[in-house]
């Protein structure tokens, strides 16, 4: 194979901003990036964190995936809700969750949710913008249960309760509502699952099930599909038309099937 | 030095097998070649003296200074191989004035010290290049007072009362340890460095020599300054007299 | 008004902005650093108990104000290198020497920031200090500073307010009434007052919550309320004669 003529350094490419800005200029926009219109929550409670996404990936206003997980892995007890660019969200927390268990490997400690939010900011900043992240950082480490949220320019804040994506609006208003501290885990989890549901229901960017994660000091549960609200059921009646409702003239079946004979010609070749 | 010419004594990157490194030690050779130089930490300032030998009857007298300023409040001098000694100075002027960038601030001498200490300890690591030649004697004074240091060719940065480097270290060191430093003023320190440096050389052996002082602190509003030129004569008249005196005696 | 436009057309599209009231004052023993809380992404408040003021080192802290995320960003390598510069020069800095990388890292990379920060704190050279470093990335010392989109609507207030040879309460007070006053004109400032009194003893923190703000003149409705006749008097007019 030949050599590639000219190089090309690793990393992000911008050689055809010039000519994509020109061509959105024409009324040629560009291609859609698959997003996560979504409906990402955190919450703190007396043991740890509960963590809270809805599983709907979209493209514009197509619904791309029905049942995708957004609580990504950073470390056994560190997870991470993503929004945004679902390949950014995606990528950057794999990267991440890999260099947060070789700094663990190094420091023969347990991983810090600082660490992990301190990594994924400074990277976020270097991007400015450019990566499309917006993340819901929680977990538990030998400091106590922590919770941030980290915007795609790299800022963080650090919160008792969190929510981002589209839906974070309709589930705030949920949160402001009913977050008191000190919370149980069962309620701290009923929250959680009402946040997320106000996103799905009323928010267009977000829909189908709720995803939910507890973290504690000592165990982590992934709750994959903790509810689904949004279940096909059986139709009430079948929508198949009967047989005979569209007349036809001609009836004509043909085989579709090519049969080949294959007839051997000539000697056999010698393989003794 | 009893290991001479059993090989170790050949680069800086190679340990002697009892855990010494024969180039450095002969940098301190080097120095104990060179004209005497001392510093004095005292009260109120710090004074630095050199013993400059004249080699040639055609050099311009006062010219050629040994003493050499760093920045506003940072003089040096140093003992040895003097163009190593320059080359000291001018990473020193370079230290300096990228901390200025940086902080916008004088640079501690202490600070200073320890960057250099580092860069002339590189020279004691590497088979491709030779260790500094030279004992470089520091001295400022700025809000925390007077300071005083040494660097030596391994690249070690102490800091001193007093310090006296070059040929007549030792008798220099027996005099300074005789003053009792933390109480002197500067103007007093002039004149038992003028002493000092007269009474470590050898005016048998020797060749002709001229004797420069610069200070820094209070008197000269913390900038290192040369010093007064009738302060320079005194000193010299008296250190001469107090010379015959003893001789006398 | 025209610099804070300005202000917000520096944030990129989406950009979090700390649309601000912050202040920093200098008094006898310290300085009182004050700011709100309030932290928005276009008109959504993305935090509304944010904490603006930013420890440094052990008796300096900023306030920051412009971009989130670059000011962050400034603050945490400032940070790291005040840790490199204790070990080093082994002391703690003086609060000139923070406020110098501040400013070095504002005004260098002036082209990519929206920051405006003011440095304050306590040190063993000259005692309390405060330094404005404004966007293009200025250093000033002043003896008060406000910055944020906030600010605008208070400078009148603080100049006619601010004496010289203010005591620590009287200096608090004033932190508290002037962000009140900000906060109550500035769209984007709010929530509540977090404040910082750095002195030699160490560093004491102050709270006042949104409820408890010190109250102004708040107006009085007048387009609603009926309109104000001349009033009757009681006297009976003289009968007239025919």
């Amino acid at each position: 194979m030949a050599a590639a003529s000219v190089y090309t350094p690793a990393g992000f490419d911008f050689s055809n901003e010039v000519r994509n800005s020109f061509l959105t200029e024409r009324g040629i926009p560009l291609p859609k990036a698959t997003s996560t219109g979504t409906t990402i929550v955190g919450c703190l409670f007396k043991d740890g964190i509960v963590l809270g996404a809805d599983t709907r990936a979209t493209e514009g206003p197509i619904v791309a995936d029905k049942n995708c997980e957004k609580i990504h892995y950073i470390s056994e007890s560190i997870r991470c809700c993503g929004a945004g660019t679902a390949a950014d969200t995606e990528f950057t927390t794999a990267l991440i969750s890999s260099n947060i268990e070789l700094h663990a490997l190094t420091t023969g400690r347990k991983p810090r949710v600082v660490t992990a939010m301190t990594m994924l900011k400074q990277m976020l900043f270097q991007y400015q913008g450019q990566i499309g992240a917006a993340l819901v950082l929680g977990g538990v480490d030998a400091t106590g249960p922590h919770l941030f949220t980290i915007h795609p320019h790299g800022s963080t804040d650090k919160l008792p309760y969190v929510t981002m994506g589209s839906g974070s609006l309709a589930a705030m208003a949920v949160f402001e509502n009913g977050w008191r501290p000190n919370m149980e885990r069962a309620e701290a989890l009923e929250l959680v699952t009402a946040a997320v549901s106000a996103g799905i229901f009323n928010d267009l960017g977000s829909g189908s099930n709720v995803d939910a994660c507890v973290i504690t000091a000592t165990h982590t549960e992934m709750l994959r599909n903790f509810v689904k609200p949004n279940e096909r059921v059986q139709k009430e009646r079948s929508y198949t038309f009967r047989r005979g409702t569209t007349k036809f003239k001609k009836e004509d079946i043909r085989s579709l099937v090519v049969s080949e004979d294959v007839i051997h010609t000539g000697e056999a070749m010698d393989t003794s | 030095m009893t290991s001479i010419g059993t090989g170790y004594d050949l680069s800086a990157s190679t340990y002697s097998p009892d855990g010494r490194i024969f180039q450095v030690e002969y940098a301190n050779k080097a120095v104990e070649n060179s004209g005497t130089a001392i510093g004095l930490r005292v009260k109120d300032g710090v004074v630095l003296a050199v013993e400059k030998l004249i080699h040639s009857k055609l050099l311009v007298p006062e010219a050629n200074r040994r003493i050499q300023t760093v920045d506003r409040h940072v003089g040096l001098v140093s003992a040895g191989l003097l163009a190593d000694g320059r080359n000291l100075a001018n990473r020193s002027r370079d230290e300096a004035s990228g901390y200025k960038d940086t902080y916008r601030q004088p640079i501690p001498l202490k600070f200073l010290a320890d960057r250099l200490g580092m860069y002339v300890q590189t020279y004691t690591l590497y088979s491709s290049v030779r260790p500094f030649g030279c004992s470089t004697i520091l001295g400022a004074c700025d809000k925390t007072g007077p300071t005083l240091y040494i660097i030596e060719p391994s690249g070690v940065a102490y800091g001193y009362h007093g310090a006296a480097v070059g040929k007549g270290r030792q008798l220099a060191k027996t005099e300074l340890e005789k003053i009792k430093l933390s109480e002197l003023t500067m103007r007093e320190a002039v004149m038992e460095a003028a002493r000092i440096i007269h009474l470590v050389h050898d005016d048998q052996k020797e060749k002709d020599f001229e004797l420069e002082i610069t200070w820094v602190g209070e008197e000269t509003k913390g900038v290192h300054l040369p010093v007064p030129k009738d302060l320079l004569e005194e000193a010299s008249r008296r250190a001469k007299a107090a010379l015959e005196e003893e001789i006398e005696s | 008004m025209e610099a804070i436009s300005v202000d917000m057309n520096r944030l990129k599209a989406g950009e979090v902005n700390l649309g601000t009231s912050i202040m920093a004052v200098q008094f006898k023993d310290g300085v009182v650093i004050g700011a709100d809380s309030r932290t928005t992404t276009g008109s959504y408040i993305a935090n509304r108990v944010t904490d603006k003021l930013t420890h440094i080192h052990d008796r300096i802290y900023c306030c920051r104000s412009g971009s989130a995320a670059d000011t962050q960003a400034i603050a945490d390598v400032v940070h790291q290198h005040l840790q490199m510069y204790t070990q080093m020069v082994g002391g703690a800095p003086s609060v000139h020497v923070a406020a110098n990388v501040f400013q070095d890292l504002c005004y260098t990379n002036k082209d990519n920031l929206s920051a405006g920060i003011i440095v304050a704190g306590w040190d063993k050279e000259v005692g309390p200090s405060v330094y404005n470093i404004p966007l293009g990335g200025g250093l000033f010392r002043q003896p008060w500073a406000i910055g944020g989109s906030g600010s605008t609507y208070v400078y009148g207030y603080c100049d006619a307010t601010y004496q010289e040879g203010w005591g620590r309460e009287e200096t608090v007070n004033f932190v508290k009434n002037t962000l009140s006053l900000a906060m109550s004109r500035d769209g984007s400032s709010g929530g509540v007052i977090r404040m910082c009194i750095i002195t030699e003893e160490g560093v004491e923190r102050a709270f006042v919550p949104g409820n408890e703000l010190p109250k102004f003149w708040e107006g009085n409705e007048v387009l609603g309320a009926p309109l104000k006749t001349k009033e009757v008097s009681d006297a009976v007019p003289m009968p007239v004669d025919a």
